[in-house]
C-alpha cells in the first residue's frame, strides 16, 4: 500500500471519529436548550395535545443516549428532520445554501492565496526594506478587525458612496438563470451566459474580499516567516554563491518549500473564513448556509441548527484532509516514506 | 475571442427573440421574514402577501367600507349557524382544473387537520358540498365574525394536490414549494432565503390589467440598509412595513412615496397580571399612566403627515366596533400614575419590573427604553430583556415564566374585533403569545360572548363598548398606540389600495393584491 | 526587562501597540470620570438629541434614543476588556493542562486528550460558539463560557506540540532519572519552557477574543442591550448607513484600534521572548 494511500485512509478514519465526537457534541449543546423543543417547533398558536404529540414523535420523553441513538439512525439515513424556519425538510435547505456558502468562501481562498503568498514573497524579498514593513502593517491591520467591519466599511465605500459594486444578493434579476449546480458561476457558464458570468463576479467582489482580506495577512506574514527561514539555508547560500538571480531563487529555491507550512495555515484559515461567512452574508443579504445557521439559531430552530453545523464540520474535514493529502504530495519525505505521522 | 463574439451574438439573437413586443414590467419589493407558501400555515405578513396572490377565497372585505362581497362565490345566504355559499362557474384554478364546492370543504379540512396558521378562526365549523357549486357551512355555535373569517380561508386545489402529494397525507411538502390556487399570480420560483417570484395569471376569472406587473420579486430578509440604497438607485419598488422610521424619512426626502395600510392593530405593552405586583389593579394602572404616549407616537412619525402610529383612544382601535372618540386619547399623566402607585399594596421600593421586547423587532428596544425611564420617573426600577420571538411563545406558556411586561404588535387578521380581542382577554385563552396578561375577568368573558353571539351591529356595538370600559377600568394592558403600516416605495408604481382610503381593504396585506397595482413610467 | 525596552525602542510599531492598549486600558477604567455622559451607558433616552451626527457636544455623534456614542463606545471597551481577560484567565490554563499531559504522558492519554481537542478543533471556531449562544441564554456570562469552550484547544494545542519536544530534552529525562514526579516534571520541568509561547498568544489573543465576542453580539447573541457592546453597536448601526453613518464607523474604527494595539504588542512581544510564529 503506498504512503500516501495509508496517510489518507488514516486521515479518514480519523475524521470519522472527529465526526461522531463532534455529532455527540452538537447533540449535548442542542439537548441543553431550555424551553421545551416540541413547544418552541410548533409555535404560538400549539394546543397542550399537538405539544404531547410532537414530543412522542421527537423521542423527547426517552433517556438522552436512546435520543441519541435516534439521532444517528436518522442522520445515516440522509433525515436531519424538518426546519421549522422554512417548513422543509433540513437536507433540502442544506442542498440550496451551501453551493452559494461554498462558492463566497472558495473564492475568497483563491483571493487570499492570489494575493497573500505574492505579498509574503515580497516582503521575504525585501526583507527589512519599506516593503516589508508596509506588508507587516497591512497585515497586522487586516487582522485586527472582525470580518464584519471590513463587509460594511467596503459596503460604504464601494456600494453607497460610490457605487461601484451591487449592494447585496448573488446576481441581478435581469438574469433568469437555472441553477443545476447552486454555484452560480457554473451555471452561468453552463447557461452560456457570459453577462450573467460577469454580474455573477461583479456580485462576490465585496463579499469575498471583506472575507479574505484577514485571510490575505495572515498568508502573507506566514510566507515571508517560512521564506525567510529558507533564505537561511545552506542550498540557498550557494545558490546565491553561484549567482543565481534573486527571482530565480526566490521562485524555486525558496518559495516551494516555504509552500509547506502556507498551506497548513490555509487550512486553517479557510475554517476562520467558514465562520467568518456567518458575519459577512448577514451584511450582503448573500442566500447562503451561514446566514440560514443565523437564522434558524435565532429562532432555536435545532433540526436545522443541528444539520447546518454537522455540515459545516463535515466541509471542514473534506478540506483538512485535501490539505493534508497536497502536503503529502509536496513533501518528498512523506511521499517516499513508509512511516507516515 | 472569435468564439466570444460568436456566443455574444448568439445571446443577443436569443433574447430578441424570446423579448415580447412591449416592455415586461417588473415589481420588486421585500418582507422580513421567510415567505409561508402553504396557505394553511400563513400567519405573518409575508405569508398573507403570498397567500391573496396565489388563492383566493369566498368573500372579500369591502373596499372602502365595512363588510364583505362575494368572491369566488357569486352569493350566500344565513340560517340561524348554517351558511349557504353558491359558487362562480366560471372559476379555474391555474392548473386547469374548474373550481368546486369539494375544493372548498377540502381547503377547510386540511387547515384544521394541520393546526397551524390561523387555522383556528375556523376551529368550530364543517363544511359540506351539496352540490358541485354549493357549499354549506354548519357552526357548532353562533359566531359573528364568521363572514369575516372566511378571508384567511383561501381555497387550494383539492384534484392537484392529490395528484402531487405523494405519500405526504396533506401534500405539506408540494404546497410549501408550489402555488395551488386560482389567483391572480402564479408561483414560478420560491427559495425561502431569497426570494418568491410570481407571474402574471392570463387565465384569471376576473381578469388582469395590462398595466398590473407582469413579474413579482417578494425578496427576504433583504437589510434596512439594502433596502434603502435599492430604492434609490431604481432597483426595488416597496419596502416593508417594518423598515425603521428614521430610514422612511431618509427615503421620502429623496422623493419616495409613502403607501399605508390603514389599520386594524396597535401597538400594546402588556401587563402579567398573575405577577406581583402587577396582580394589583392599582400597580398596574400606575404604569399605564406613567407611558409617555406622546413621545412613543413622535417615535414612529416618518414626516410631518405621516406616522405608523396615531394616538389610542382607549383599549379598542379607532374603526372598529366600541372604539371611543378622539377626546379620550390617552395621555402621559404622572400625578396620577403616583396616586395609583401609593395605593398599590407593593412597596414601590422592592419593584423591579421586567420589560421585555422581541428581538425580531428592533423598535421595540426603543420602547423598551422610552418605558424605563418613564418608570423611574416613577421611582420604580426595571429591567430591559430581549427575547427572540420563538423564545417569547415558549415563556409565556407558563405564567412564571412571563415577564411582567410584554410588548406586542397586534394586528385583526380578519379586521375583525372578536378576532382581536378574544384570543388576548377571554379568560379561555390565557398563555398565548397575544395573551401574555393572563387575564381572568368574569365580566370581559361576558362582553367577549356577547360580541362574539350577537347577532346585528348595534349588539355588538354594545358588547364591545362595554368590552373597552372595563379593559380600561383593569387595566391589563398598556394600549400604546393604534398602528398603521406604513412602506416606503418608489415612484414606478400605483397602488391605490394602499394610498386611497376609498379603495383600500382595511385588512392587513390585502392592500398587495398585485392584480390592484399600476406600474408606470417614470 | 532593559532588553526589552531596548527592543520596543527599536521598533517603533510596538511602542505604538503599548500606547494603543494603555489609552483602551486607561479609556475603559476611567470610563466613568471621562465619558461626558456617564449616564448613557444604560436605559437613558434624549430624544431631543437622537440620532445626530458628531458635534461639539458629541463627538461622535448620538444614537437612535439620543445617547453620547463616544460615552457608550468608552463603556464597551470595559466589557470587552473583561471578557477578554476573563476567557483567557481560564482557557490558557485549562488548554495548558490538557497540553502538558497529553505531550508529556503519550500513549492512551495523549491520543484520548488530543481527539477531544481534535473535535473541537473540527467545528470552525466562530461556529462553535454561535452554535452554543444559539441554545443559551444571550447573556455576558455565557458568552464568555461560549468563547472559553472554543478558545481552550488552541493552547492545549500550542503546549502539546512543545511538551512533545521536550519530553526527550535531557533535563526532563535527567529529571525522571533522579525519581521526579510525573506532576513535578510537567509543571515545573516543561510549563516554564512554554511559558514564552504562552505569554505572546495569550497578548495576541486578547485582540482575537475581543474579535470574537463582538462577532457574537453582531449576530444578537452576545451582550444584550441596554449594555453597550461594539459588536452590537455596528449590527444596529448598519441598518441605517449609509444616512447616519457615524453609529457603524466609529464603533467599527473603536474595534480595529484596540485590536490592532494587541497585536502590534503581541508582536513586539514575540520578539522579546523569541518566540517563533
Amino acid at each position: 500500500m503506498s504512503p500516501v494511500l495509508r496517510l489518507l485512509l488514516r486521515r479518514l478514519g480519523i475524521s470519522l471519529i472527529v465526526l461522531i465526537g463532534v455529532s455527540m457534541l452538537i447533540f449535548t449543546i442542542a439537548r441543553v436548550i431550555p424551553g421545551d423543543p416540541a413547544r418552541i417547533a410548533l409555535g404560538p398558536n400549539a394546543t397542550p395535545e399537538q405539544v404531547a404529540n410532537l414530543r412522542a414523535e421527537m423521542h423527547l420523553d426517552e433517556p438522552l443516549v436512546l435520543q441519541y441513538g435516534h439521532f444517528l439512525a436518522d442522520v445515516s439515513r440522509g433525515d436531519l428532520g424538518t426546519s421549522l424556519y422554512t417548513n422543509r425538510p433540513v437536507t433540502l435547505d442544506i442542498a440550496q445554501f451551501l453551493p452559494a456558502t461554498l462558492e463566497l468562501v472558495l473564492i475568497a481562498g483563491i483571493i487570499m492565496v492570489a494575493l497573500g503568498l505574492p505579498l509574503g514573497i515580497l516582503a521575504a524579498r525585501y526583507r527589512g526594506r519599506w516593503p516589508d514593513h508596509l506588508i507587516r502593517i497591512f497585515s497586522l491591520l487586516t487582522v485586527s478587525a472582525p470580518s464584519f467591519v471590513w463587509a460594511v466599511i467596503l459596503m460604504l465605500l464601494f456600494a453607497f458612496y460610490l457605487p461601484i459594486f451591487p449592494i447585496a444578493g448573488r446576481i441581478s434579476d435581469i438574469y433568469d438563470i437555472d441553477r443545476h449546480t447552486g454555484f452560480l458561476l457554473i451555471d452561468t457558464l453552463l447557461a452560456g451566459n457570459i453577462a450573467a458570468f460577469g454580474d455573477a463576479i461583479r456580485h462576490l467582489i465585496l463579499p469575498a474580499v471583506a472575507l479574505a482580506l484577514s485571510g490575505i495577512g495572515q498568508a502573507a506574514r506566514l510566507t515571508r516567516a517560512n521564506m525567510v527561514e529558507t533564505y537561511d539555508k545552506p542550498y540557498i547560500e550557494m545558490a546565491q554563491a553561484y549567482g543565481f538571480f534573486p527571482s530565480r531563487i526566490a521562485r524555486i529555491y525558496a518559495f516551494k518549500p516555504s509552500l509547506i507550512p502556507s498551506l497548513t495555515i490555509i487550512g486553517l484559515d479557510f475554517a476562520a473564513m467558514l465562520g467568518n461567512a456567518f458575519l459577512v452574508e448577514a451584511v450582503f443579504a448573500w442566500p447562503g448556509l451561514s446566514r440560514y445557521g443565523v437564522a434558524v439559531i435565532l429562532r432555536k430552530d435545532l433540526n436545522a441548527i443541528m444539520g447546518t453545523v454537522l455540515i459545516i464540520a463535515l466541509t471542514f474535514l473534506i478540506v483538512n484532509v485535501i490539505v493534508d493529502l497536497l502536503i503529502a504530495f509536496l513533501n518528498p519525505r512523506i511521499r517516499h516514506s513508509t512511516r507516515a505521522t | 475571442m472569435k468564439r466570444k463574439s460568436l456566443l455574444a451574438a448568439a445571446l443577443c439573437a436569443a433574447t430578441a427573440l424570446s423579448s415580447p413586443a412591449f416592455a415586461e414590467t417588473v415589481l420588486r419589493l421585500d418582507e422580513v421574514a421567510v415567505g409561508e407558501l402553504d396557505p394553511a400555515k400563513a400567519s405573518d405578513y409575508a405569508d398573507s402577501i403570498l397567500m391573496f396572490n396565489v388563492y383566493d377565497t369566498l368573500v372579500l372585505p369591502q373596499q372602502g367600507g365595512p363588510g364583505h362581497v362575494p368572491h369566488l362565490a357569486s352569493d350566500w345566504s344565513v340560517d340561524g349557524s348554517t351558511y349557504t355559499f353558491n359558487l362562480r362557474d366560471d372559476v379555474t384554478f391555474q392548473s386547469g382544473n374548474p373550481l368546486r364546492a369539494e375544493d372548498v370543504v377540502y381547503s377547510l379540512e386540511r387547515s384544521q387537520a394541520l393546526g397551524s396558521g390561523l387555522s383556528y378562526l375556523l376551529a368550530g365549523v364543517s363544511a359540506e358540498a351539496v352540490d358541485e357549486h354549493i357549499v354549506v357551512f354548519s357552526l357548532e355555535q353562533p359566531y359573528a365574525p364568521f363572514v369575516a373569517s372566511l378571508v384567511r380561508l383561501p381555497i387550494v386545489d383539492k384534484a392537484l394536490v392529490e395528484a402531487k402529494k405523494g405519500d405526504d397525507e396533506w401534500g405539506e411538502a408540494f404546497l410549501s414549494a408550489n402555488g395551488a390556487g386560482t389567483g391572480a399570480y402564479t408561483v414560478t420560483s420560491h427559495n425561502p432565503q431569497e426570494e418568491t417570484v410570481m407571474a402574471k395569471n392570463d387565465g384569471y376569472f376576473l381578469g388582469v390589467s395590462d398595466v398590473a406587473p407582469d413579474t413579482v420579486r417578494l425578496r427576504y430578509g433583504l437589510e434596512a440598509a439594502t433596502v434603502r440604497t435599492l430604492i434609490a438607485q431604481g432597483e426595488h419598488d416597496i419596502s416593508s412595513q417594518w423598515l425603521p422610521p428614521e430610514v422612511m424619512t431618509a427615503l421620502a426626502n429623496d422623493g419616495a412615496q409613502l403607501f399605508s395600510e390603514t389599520g386594524t392593530g396597535a401597538f400594546y405593552l402588556k401587563m402579567n397580571t398573575t405577577k406581583p405586583p402587577l396582580d394589583d389593579v392599582n400597580c398596574r394602572l400606575a404604569l399605564a399612566h406613567a407611558f409617555d404616549y406622546q413621545t412613543a407616537i413622535q417615535m414612529v412619525a416618518i414626516t410631518d403627515d405621516v406616522s405608523s402610529g396615531s394616538a389610542a383612544t382607549g383599549a379598542i382601535p379607532v374603526g372598529m366596533f366600541g372604539a371611543n372618540g378622539p377626546d379620550n386619547v390617552q395621555a402621559q399623566n404622572l400625578e396620577k400614575a403616583a396616586e395609583y402607585l401609593s395605593a398599590c399594596a407593593y412597596d414601590p421600593a422592592d419593584m423591579n419590573i421586567e420589560v421585555s421586547w422581541i428581538a425580531e423587532v428592533p423598535l421595540e428596544e426603543r420602547f423598551a427604553l422610552l418605558f424605563q425611564s418613564n418608570l423611574s420617573q416613577l421611582g420604580v426600577q426595571s429591567e430591559i430583556k430581549k427575547l427572540p420571538w420563538a423564545l417569547f411563545a415558549e415563556q409565556v406558556s407558563k405564567p412564571e415564566n412571563t415577564p411582567h411586561v410584554s410588548q406586542i404588535f397586534v394586528n385583526a387578521v380578519t379586521g375583525d374585533p372578536d378576532t382581536l380581542l378574544y384570543g388576548m382577554y377571554h379568560s379561555s385563552t390565557p398563555g398565548t403569545w397575544q395573551s401574555p396578561e393572563y387575564l381572568n375577568d368574569s365580566q370581559v368573558d361576558a362582553f367577549l360572548d356577547a360580541g362574539r353571539s350577537a347577532s346585528t351591529d348595534e349588539e355588538r356595538e354594545a358588547a364591545y363598548s362595554g368590552l373597552n370600559a372595563r379593559l380600561m377600568e383593569i387595566a391589563p394592558t398598556i394600549y400604546g398606540y393604534d398602528r398603521q403600516s406604513v412602506f416606503a416605495a418608489s415612484n414606478r408604481v400605483k397602488a391605490p389600495a394602499l394610498s386611497d382610503p376609498s379603495q383600500a381593504f382595511g385588512l392587513d396585506g390585502m392592500g398587495f393584491s398585485f392584480r390592484l397595482m399600476e406600474m408606470v413610467e417614470e | 526587562m532593559i532588553r526589552a525596552i531596548r527592543i520596543l525602542a527599536a521598533n517603533p510599531l510596538s511602542l505604538v501597540g503599548v500606547i494603543l492598549v494603555a489609552l483602551v486600558v486607561f479609556a475603559a477604567i476611567f470610563a466613568p470620570w471621562i465619558a461626558p455622559f456617564p449616564t448613557h451607558n444604560g436605559a437613558v433616552v434624549d430624544f431631543a438629541f437622537a440620532n445626530k451626527p458628531p458635534s461639539a457636544r458629541n463627538w461622535m455623534g448620538t444614537d437612535l434614543v439620543g445617547r453620547d456614542l463616544f460615552s457608550r463606545i468608552l463603556y464597551a471597551y470595559q466589557i470587552s476588556l473583561v471578557l477578554g481577560v476573563v476567557v483567557l484567565a481560564i482557557a490558557a490554563p485549562v488548554g495548558t493542562i490538557f497540553g502538558l499531559l497529553a505531550g508529556y504522558l503519550g500513549g492512551w492519554a495523549e491520543a484520548i486528550l488530543m481527539r477531544i481537542v481534535d473535535v473541537f478543533l473540527s467545528i470552525p471556531p466562530l461556529v462553535l460558539a454561535i452554535a452554543m449562544m444559539g441554545v443559551l441564554e444571550p447573556t455576558l456570562t455565557n458568552a464568555m463560557l461560549a468563547v472559553t469552550v472554543m478558545w481552550w484547544p488552541w493552547y492545549a494545542r500550542l503546549v502539546y506540540a512543545i511538551a512533545r519536544s521536550e519530553r526527550e530534552e535531557g533535563y526532563v529525562l535527567a529529571a525522571e532519572v533522579i525519581g521526579a514526579g510525573t506532576a513535578h516534571i510537567a509543571f515545573r520541568e516543561i510549563l516554564p519552557n512554554c511559558l514564552p509561547a504562552i505569554i505572546t498568544k495569550m497578548t495576541l489573543d486578547m485582540g482575537f477574543v475581543i474579535i470574537i465576542a463582538s462577532s457574537l453580539s453582531f449576530l444578537g447573541l452576545g451582550v444584550q442591550p441596554p449594555t453597550p457592546d461594539l459588536g452590537s453597536m455596528v449590527a444596529e448601526g448598519a441598518r441605517y448607513l449609509p444616512d447616519s453613518w457615524w453609529l457603524t464607523v466609529f464603533p467599527g474604527l473603536a474595534i480595529l484600534i484596540a485590536v490592532f494595539g494587541f497585536n502590534l504588542m503581541g508582536d513586539g512581544l514575540r520578539e522579546v521572548l523569541g518566540v517563533d510564529e
